[in-house]
């Protein structure tokens, strides 16, 4: 579902010189599993996951999403994928419905399967109290709903969800965390980016420990225990990165 | 290019355009607004101010009145002067006590009745506007005495009075109608038109891009199944819209105030102002801008694309308004006109042939010229746009 074979990005910053911000990543991340991203902040997450959005193009490298080629084929790859991240935005001036619509219909979808799709959204995710309201006017938990529901309209086969639990309160990131364990049982396939272990530790089927824009450690929580003879995905994460 | 995903992006954005009061202000309001406020208020205080002036009488320190007694008392008794006494009338004037005053030597009148010649002197402040004002009025007092004695000289020696005018000289104004409303809009019109263009795409712009960036939304955007371009012309098309609103609001509101505004303030004027303006010379000068509402919509779009945030956007949009600003105001030099090297020049090219066309005056080689030229360097700053756009490093500016 999402495999990539030595991908690379590299920025040139004017004072830091050549970044090497994914550097010869090799994952693999396979339907109805979730796979988790673990680094700390500047590690590398964001940069990979939109390499594979295609929203940032690899420096060298390649990899395969839904089957299809995030360098030549990024507009299939963009249908086939919900991408959901602390710095994708909401339309402040639009409203719920309005919102949900319009990615639904740059999705391609036609009018009349969009309106059911759209229903049966707002039913699912309890959105219909706020559903004519403007964004602007929603509380936190309400735009992360719509955020949510924004990423879902298509029903894509792959998510890839940076951080999406970052800043939020308890009962929005709960809310958050059931709906990939949903997709999970929906066999979708979920790579899931964070920095807060415990979430890594409840969710992840498979984990991935990157540093320095690196991969530095693969494997599942047992897998990842056994090497390391702890316990802790903590422990495990400081001794992997050793700081 | 998907026309399909161009549309839906065009049709939201609209729709949130016109959701954004910013945009509502400087859009639909201000050109709206603009011209009646500019056109009655000056009107309102030029017709304030000569109503007050008439209404005013005119205070004068006489010196040496005791020489002119037959002058005072014919020409300057029973009009709207008043006559103040003062110890120093050149303090007097200073402190506004009188508007002017008026000199005459000693003998004034005794020299002027032995046929002898004299002078007089007024004193006036040419920095006051009611005191040039008193100081003309005392003239044309002096120049119609001075008239009167001519004539009496001349009856004594037994000569007609016609021998000193053997030209009788004529003016009458051959400007149509329509010139004369041309001559009035051409300057002001095509300056106004061209800066409302800039200031009514300015503010979509800036929100659909750097507004955008700030809000998280552009990359939202950028992870759906739409390529670039797409969501490049879609954003286009918006801001061109607004500068398109703008240039028609603006066009039409200030065609309608300009000709309410000159009947009113022409009762004051001598000479009558007629104000015809004819569809063809506006729907060209609507042509003419359409070229210039992309260039500027791409240009604006480009420049703030590339800022991070809201404010960063204002701030390198400022200083291109002064660069719209000055060739805009190329109809203000006297004598400028349109030539083959200046048709090329943009925005000035345009502000010329517009008041040429205003004026009635239809070079359509030059139209045609400037029309293409000025698509040529729109369709230069798209493509700039649309290259901006697929560069990661503008995108993802931080």
């Amino acid at each position: 579902m999402i495999a990539t074979s030595n991908l690379t990005k590299i920025f040139q910053d004017k004072k830091r010189g050549e970044i090497r911000a994914v550097d010869s990543v090799n994952i693999e991340c396979k339907p109805g599993r979730v796979f988790g991203l673990l680094g700390l902040n500047g590690a590398g997450k964001t940069t990979l996951m939109r390499v594979l959005s295609t929203t940032l193009k690899p420096t060298s490298g390649n990899a395969k999403v839904a089957g299809y080629d995030v360098i030549s084929q990024p507009e299939k790859v963009k249908e086939k994928i919900g991408f959901l991240s602390s710095d994708t935005g909401l339309y402040h001036r639009l409203t719920a419905e309005e919102t949900v619509s319009y990615f639904g219909r740059l999705n391609g979808m036609e009018q009349n399967i969009l309106k059911k799709r759209v229903d049966e959204i707002f039913e699912r995710f309890d959105m219909n109290e706020f559903r004519k309201r403007r964004v602007d006017k929603l509380s936190t938990g309400m735009k992360q709903k719509i955020s949510i529901a924004r990423t879902f309209i298509n029903d894509p086969e792959v998510l890839i969800l940076d951080e999406p639990t970052i800043g939020l309160d308890v009962v929005t990131s709960r809310g958050i965390i059931q709906f990939i364990k949903k997709s999970k049982q929906a066999d979708k396939c979920i790579l899931f980016s964070t920095h807060v272990m415990w979430e890594a530790q409840k969710l992840c089927d498979d984990i991935a420990i990157i540093h320095k824009g690196k991969i530095w450690e693969v494997g599942t929580l047992e897998q990842l225990r056994a090497r390391t003879g702890l316990n802790d995905l903590d422990d495990i994460f400081v001794k992997i990165v050793g700081e | 290019m998907n026309l399909r995903k161009v549309r839906i992006i065009y049709f939201k954005e609209m729709l949130e355009t016109l959701r954004d009061r910013r945009t509502l202000i400087s859009t639909i309001l201000i050109p709206i607004l603009l011209f009646p406020i500019l056109m009655f208020g000056m009107s309102a205080v030029v017709v304030t101010m000569m109503e007050k002036t008439e209404a005013e009488a005119t205070r004068v320190a006489m010196i040496g009145e005791e020489f002119a007694h037959s002058f005072v008392f014919t020409f300057l008794e029973g009009d709207d002067f008043q006559k103040v006494e003062v110890e120093d009338f050149e303090s007097a004037l200073k402190e506004k006590e009188i508007h002017a005053a008026l000199e005459f030597p000693s003998g004034f009148e005794e020299k002027l009745t032995l046929g002898e010649n004299s002078e007089a002197t007024i004193y006036y402040d040419a920095a006051e506007l009611r005191s040039s004002i008193a100081a003309e009025k005392l003239f044309d007092k002096l120049e119609h005495y001075q008239d009167s004695l001519v004539a009496e000289r001349l009856r004594d020696r037994g000569v007609e009075r016609s021998l000193l005018q053997p030209i009788k000289i004529n003016e009458e104004n051959l400007a149509s109608q329509e010139k004369m409303g041309g001559f009035m809009l051409g300057m002001f019109l095509p300056y106004m038109i061209v800066i409302l263009a800039m200031v009514g795409a300015m503010y979509p712009a800036i929100d659909l891009t750097a507004g955008e960036k700030e809000r998280g939304t552009l990359e939202t955007i950028l992870v759906t199944p739409v390529s670039r371009l797409d969501i490049a012309t879609g954003k286009f098309l918006t801001v061109l819209t607004a500068s398109l609103i703008t240039i028609l609001l603006s066009t039409a509101s200030m065609s309608l105030s300009a000709s309410l505004g000159f009947a009113q303030m022409s009762q004051f004027s001598s000479e009558q102002v007629p104000f015809i303006i004819k569809p063809l010379p506006i729907i060209l000068l609507l042509l003419l801008m359409l070229p210039l509402a992309a260039l500027f919509s791409s240009a604006l779009l480009s420049v703030s694309l590339f800022a991070k945030s809201y404010k960063e956007a204002q701030s390198y949009v400022s200083p291109l308004m002064f660069v719209v600003i000055l060739p805009a105001m190329i109809n203000f030099i006297p004598g400028i006109e349109l030539n083959w090297g200046l048709a090329f020049v943009p925005i000035v090219n345009i502000s010329l042939a517009a008041r040429e066309v205003l004026l009635g005056t239809f070079r359509w080689e030059f139209i045609g010229l400037i029309f293409v030229s000025t698509f040529i360097y729109a369709s230069l700053s798209i493509f700039v746009t649309k290259q901006l756009f697929e560069k990661e490093d503008v995108l993802f500016r931080t």
